[in-house]
């Protein structure tokens, strides 16, 4: 299954993106060239070093107070990849749960979890999540909570009805005659037989996450003013667009690049990954 | 007849459902470090002048009692007035929702031109060399949300070209006729040619933001269930009967495989209409989503409430319409 996956050209892109990204962020005090927080209030709003004006010290140039965006977007990664793993692995493990509950016992259990699903849906995502900073208050572990709390419907709804599949299959039958114990039997026969789909669920929701940041950032109610996020830099640099247009640019292309190794990854790990379009392939 | 039974029983799911999301839209917004009595008195007001405030508004009763008062005053059509703006929510909410959906459904539109067209391309595509090429264009476009498609949109056609508008829905210094609220409409009620065009000018960017980001999803399902329908028996009957390759996709492979697309469009006009919030906060276009942002940035919960519950009523809305197209579009479960 894993050779597999990594034959596909999108699972190796998807896969390096990802792991640049994760590298700067994780090296992001020695990559940067400047102390992302340090001010220079003579060089304001410096275009990008190979522009008319630009500085060669400072490569993408620098931000309305002095400050070098190079840096800022190396540390601003440290933001974005906490969260896509924190998060997409906190959603993951509240929706796989309830999925595996629902889809195996049935009945009531099942009747409630598709009702909460369902509510959860009437709310579009992102005026969600609003609401739920609005109550929690800005910071990086209230980004991280809201993003659990408003997407672990994405993982229980498909996850839910795969599981119905396979809890009807023979083997689990099998499996409950010869004395398995419910836990066993969940444990043991239908979550391997789901990991495929959660793995790749979790990869695509890694993406969403790092723009829903991006989002609660970019209107203020992200993390705390202090900390450098990417959606952060695109409100400031969304000021100076005239000025220093790699204010915004670069963060805006950091989103894009970060979103595309993820999608890339979990569109190749679906392709591999799933028997069925393996089998359907002529 | 068939289809008023089946909005029935979906009012039959939504009511519930309607009552669940206010209850609690109501208590998480209550958990709020925020006392909107203080909030509302000036300044200058004592503690006790405050604390009258506060037994005014029901703010010392317990949580359900609150929440059964907020119930019965929202079933009446009111949702109180608006902390900061001073002003009566349900008319704010009125002024601001047919801007929203003006440019959700401009936004539709987009998404399902460009949606229709990129699957059919695709489906041309098939078993070309550019297969392979065409479809991680279509990962790479996924992975660009509206907020980013509005950003760019500004800077290559607004900043760098100067060949749009990218700020409110008028050029600065028009009066816009209001009759219906959606200013396009009007435009062409007031027979003002004039508005109409600079009103649609200004629709453009943001449309196409908005839209482009939800075509990808219906390329793709279009294609895929045109590949499905290129299987079946009929396809290669056509064939034989000599048909063209464009009648056979215009006339029978398309007929089939649009339903599935249809269907698809109607759950993401519900996203989009969710979407509409960042591509209106950056084009500064007044409707539902800069209320909303306003009012979370100063924790003014009348609106918060109001304007939330209006984003589900409406994504349940579509959804329901969804159904309701779905069933009488399907042959198959029109019989039922």
């Amino acid at each position: 299954m894993i050779r597999r996956s990594l034959r596909s050209g999108r699972v190796i892109a998807g896969g390096l993106i990802v792991l640049a990204v994760l590298a700067c962020a994780l090296a992001a005090p020695w990559l940067a060239p400047h102390d992302p927080d340090e001010q220079n209030l003579l060089t304001t709003l410096l275009p990008a070093s190979w522009q008319a004006g630009g500085d060669p010290a400072y490569w993408l140039g620098t931000d309305s107070l002095g400050r070098d965006v190079l840096s800022r977007l190396l540390f601003g990664a440290r933001v974005a990849m906490s969260v896509a793993l924190i998060a997409a692995f906190g959603a993951m493990i509240v929706g796989a749960a309830l999925a595996y509950l629902a889809g195996y016992v049935g009945g009531w259990l099942d009747w409630l979890v598709g009702r909460a699903v369902d509510v959860w849906m009437s709310f579009p995502p992102v005026i969600l999540s609003l609401i739920l900073m609005t109550g929690l208050g800005t910071g990086l572990r209230n980004v991280i909570l809201a993003i659990v709390l408003v997407d672990w419907t994405r993982f229980c709804r498909v996850l839910r009805s795969e599981v119905i599949v396979v809890a009807r299959r023979d083997y689990v039958a099998a499996a409950r005659l010869v004395g398995f114990s419910h836990w066993r039997t969940v444990s043991r026969e239908i979550v391997p037989a789901t990991i495929p789909l959660v793995v790749t669920l979790l990869t695509l929701e890694m993406g969403i996450a790092v723009v829903v940041e991006a989002i609660l950032s970019f209107v203020g109610l992200g993390v705390r003013s202090d900390q450098i996020a990417w959606g952060q830099m695109i409100a400031d640099g969304r000021d100076a667009i005239y000025q220093a247009p790699w204010n915004l640019l670069a963060p805006v292309l950091a989103i894009f690049f970060t979103v595309a190794g993820f999608n890339l990854l979990g569109d190749g790990l679906r392709r591999s990954l799933d028997v069925r379009m393996t089998e359907g392939r002529e | 007849m068939q289809l008023l039974a089946t909005l029935g029983r979906r009012l039959l799911v939504v009511l519930p459902i309607l009552f669940v999301v206010s209850a609690l839209l109501f208590t998480a917004l209550r958990v709020l470090p925020v006392d909107p009595a203080a909030m509302s008195m000036p300044p200058t007001a004592t503690r006790d002048e405050i604390e009258a405030a506060r037994r005014a508004m029901g703010l010392d009763q317990p949580l359900p009692q609150q929440y059964a008062i907020w119930l019965g005053h929202v079933v009446h059509g009111d949702f109180g007035r608006s902390i900061h703006l001073r002003r009566d929510v349900v008319e704010l909410v009125r002024q601001t929702l047919p801007a929203t959906i003006e440019l959700a459904l401009c936004a539709m539109l987009v998404a399902a031109v460009l949606g229709l067209a990129g699957g059919l391309l695709l489906f041309a595509l098939r078993d070309n060399p550019a297969e392979p090429v065409a479809e991680t264009g279509t990962t790479l476009m996924m992975s660009v949300p509206e907020f980013l498609w509005a950003l760019l949109f500004i800077f290559v056609f607004g900043v760098a070209l100067q060949a749009m508008p990218f700020t409110g829905r008028l050029d600065p210094g028009m009066i816009r006729p209001d009759i219906t609220g959606f200013l396009l409409l009007d435009a062409l009620l007031a027979g003002r040619l004039d508005i109409l065009r600079s009103a649609a000018a200004h629709m453009v960017l943001p449309a196409f933001a908005l839209g482009i980001a939800f075509a990808p999803p219906i390329m793709r399902v279009l294609r895929s269930s045109l590949l499905d329908v290129y299987h079946e028996d009929y396809i290669h009957q056509a064939r034989l009967r000599g048909l063209s390759e464009t009648r056979i996709l215009l006339r029978h492979a398309l007929k089939n495989a649009i339903l599935p697309t249809l269907t698809l469009m109607g759950v993401q006009f519900g996203f989009l209409f969710g979407g509409s919030l960042l591509v209106e906060v950056i084009y500064s276009y007044p409707g539902l989503g800069n209320l909303m942002v306003d009012a979370v940035r100063n924790a003014d919960l009348p609106i918060i409430q109001a304007v939330g519950l209006t984003y589900c009523v409406v994504v349940l809305v579509i959804n329901s319409v969804v159904d309701g197209l779905y069933l009488t579009l399907n042959p198959r479960l029109r019989a039922r």
